[in-house]
């Protein structure tokens, strides 16, 4: 084991930001944080909706929700990252790698997310939409302050899971040759050639730590009080 | 408009595909065994919290569950050589070594996602079944076998074909060492052909076929493991419990 080989300060800084200060793009662990912040917010935005829409009586709206649950879940990431990268020129659109991951990505965890809302829906009792209504909130009103915060926060752990997978799914882009934090420890691995163990070990480690931050982070906001206040500034 | 070209996944390219379908399908059955029974021993051990092994499971779980699959992957295909047993290896070698690595790294994957799954569905069981077998004097694996286990697999195997088809999903991940499985034939025919449209769609429709085909499964098997389950009796005394 020779740690002191790859822990040097370049290698770290390369897998840390990528070659933001030498060249100035981003890569490394701030393009992974940077595309699963991205796909994260939207894919939660974008999965309550169709959660809603997937726990709606109306078959108009509940449909096209199973429709989209049904393939998203059923059909790989990375076929779905081939899809946003490979399809879009055919159609004479101009596509970049972080786009192209960044739309699948957040496209794939929608699916999961919406499932999830749709679950958490399910489990908030009827009697809080009475009341509600009894209050003379509007349809809209109910489902924003009173069913989705509940619905968000009785699915928190699933929530959490999916969105730890997320993270440790932008590794996915390595396969398409975007520079994030996979795609920098394998080029430190091929230009070593010597340490394999040390270099997966650390990316892994790193990983590690950023997931453990988001389910620590993700913990507290379940202890927060008055969660609701989340939504209500919405 | 795209000018779709349908005639090349007939013949050759096809015929690759069907390859890789082969491949994915060998692939996913071969993980699922592994990572479901190491899945279930370490979340057994993880749910009787035995003393010294309970901090092993936990450190496997949480560094197995905090890791991308596609690293992990990487991590044992560069440096299975060095870690493993040589007779492992060599074995490993002998079957196809980017195949082997891609069952050995996606079975620790998700086995550590299975024994999380296991350890919540033992949790469900009230202790009191517990207590009640160890008073009839039954032993620890009578009181898995015949007690705790029939009751939790019930409320295991929702989750855990959820599991299932998320290996099945991950199993395209192996294209990243080079195992010739649909993703990796999808992106040859795309390279060779320029028809990489048609390769997708195929490829797409593969895989949901093979995901429904487990989703169905895991219903049918729910279905098989819950017919002593009066339903309607549960729901009624839900129905009390909870006013």
């Amino acid at each position: 084991m020779n740690w002191d080989k790859v822990w040097t300060a370049g290698n770290l800084e390369r897998m840390l930001v990528g070659d933001l200060f030498t060249q100035g793009h981003a890569g490394g662990l701030l393009l992974t944080v940077w595309i699963a912040g991205i796909a994260i917010v939207a894919s939660t935005v974008l999965g309550m909706l169709l959660g809603v829409m997937r726990a709606s009586d109306r078959s108009l709206l509940r449909l096209p929700a199973l429709v989209y649950i049904q393939t998203f879940r059923n059909v790989p990431l990375l076929i779905l990252v081939f899809w946003a990268y490979f399809v879009p020129p055919y159609l004479g659109i101009e596509t970049s790698k972080f786009v192209s991951v960044a739309v699948a990505l957040t496209m794939f965890t929608t699916a999961y997310i919406a499932e999830y809302i749709r679950g958490g829906i399910l489990s908030v009792p009827d009697t809080q939409r009475e009341a509600a209504r009894a209050l003379g909130l509007s349809a809209a009103q109910i489902q924003l302050y009173v069913v989705l915060p509940q619905a968000f926060f009785n699915m928190i752990p699933a929530i959490t899971g999916r969105y730890i997978v997320t993270v440790m799914n932008t590794s996915l882009a390595f396969l398409i040759g975007l520079s994030e934090l996979t795609d920098i420890g394998k080029q430190i691995n091929v230009r070593l050639q010597t340490s394999p163990i040390e270099v997966y070990l650390t990316l892994m480690l790193i990983y590690f730590i950023v997931n453990r931050g988001l389910s620590a982070g993700m913990r507290w906001l379940e202890h927060r009080p008055r969660f609701n206040h989340l939504f209500l500034k919405i | 408009m795209y000018h779709f070209e349908w005639s090349v996944l007939w013949g050759e390219w096809g015929l690759r595909l069907l390859d890789g379908l082969y491949v994915t399908v060998k692939l996913a059955l071969l993980t699922m065994v592994f990572a479901f029974a190491a899945g279930f021993v370490f979340g057994i051990i993880r749910w009787t919290r035995n003393r010294y092994l309970e901090p092993i499971c936990w450190i496997y779980v949480e560094f197995a569950r905090n890791t991308p699959p596609l690293v992990q992957i990487l991590f044992w295909y560069f440096s299975a050589v060095y870690i493993l047993p040589h007779w492992l290896f060599a074995y490993m070698r002998d079957v196809g070594f980017e195949f082997a690595a891609a069952v050995f790294a996606l079975s620790i994957y998700h086995g550590a996602f299975v024994a999380e799954i296991v350890r919540a569905g033992l949790n469900s069981i009230s202790l009191g079944q517990v207590d009640a077998a160890r008073s009839l004097g039954l032993n620890f694996r009578e009181r898995m076998l015949h007690v705790t286990l029939p009751q939790a697999i019930r409320v295991l195997i929702p989750p855990l074909t959820n599991e299932a088809v998320g290996l099945l999903k991950n199993t395209s991940l192996a294209m990243a060492i080079g195992v010739t499985e649909i993703a990796y034939q999808t992106k040859y025919i795309d390279t060779y052909t320029f028809r990489g449209v048609e390769a997708l769609v195929a490829a797409s429709a593969l895989y949901i076929c093979l995901c429904l085909i487990v989703s169905g499964l895991g219903r049918l098997a729910t279905k098989r493991f819950s017919r002593h389950v009066d339903t309607r009796r549960t729901m009624r005394v839900t129905a009390l419990l909870s006013e």
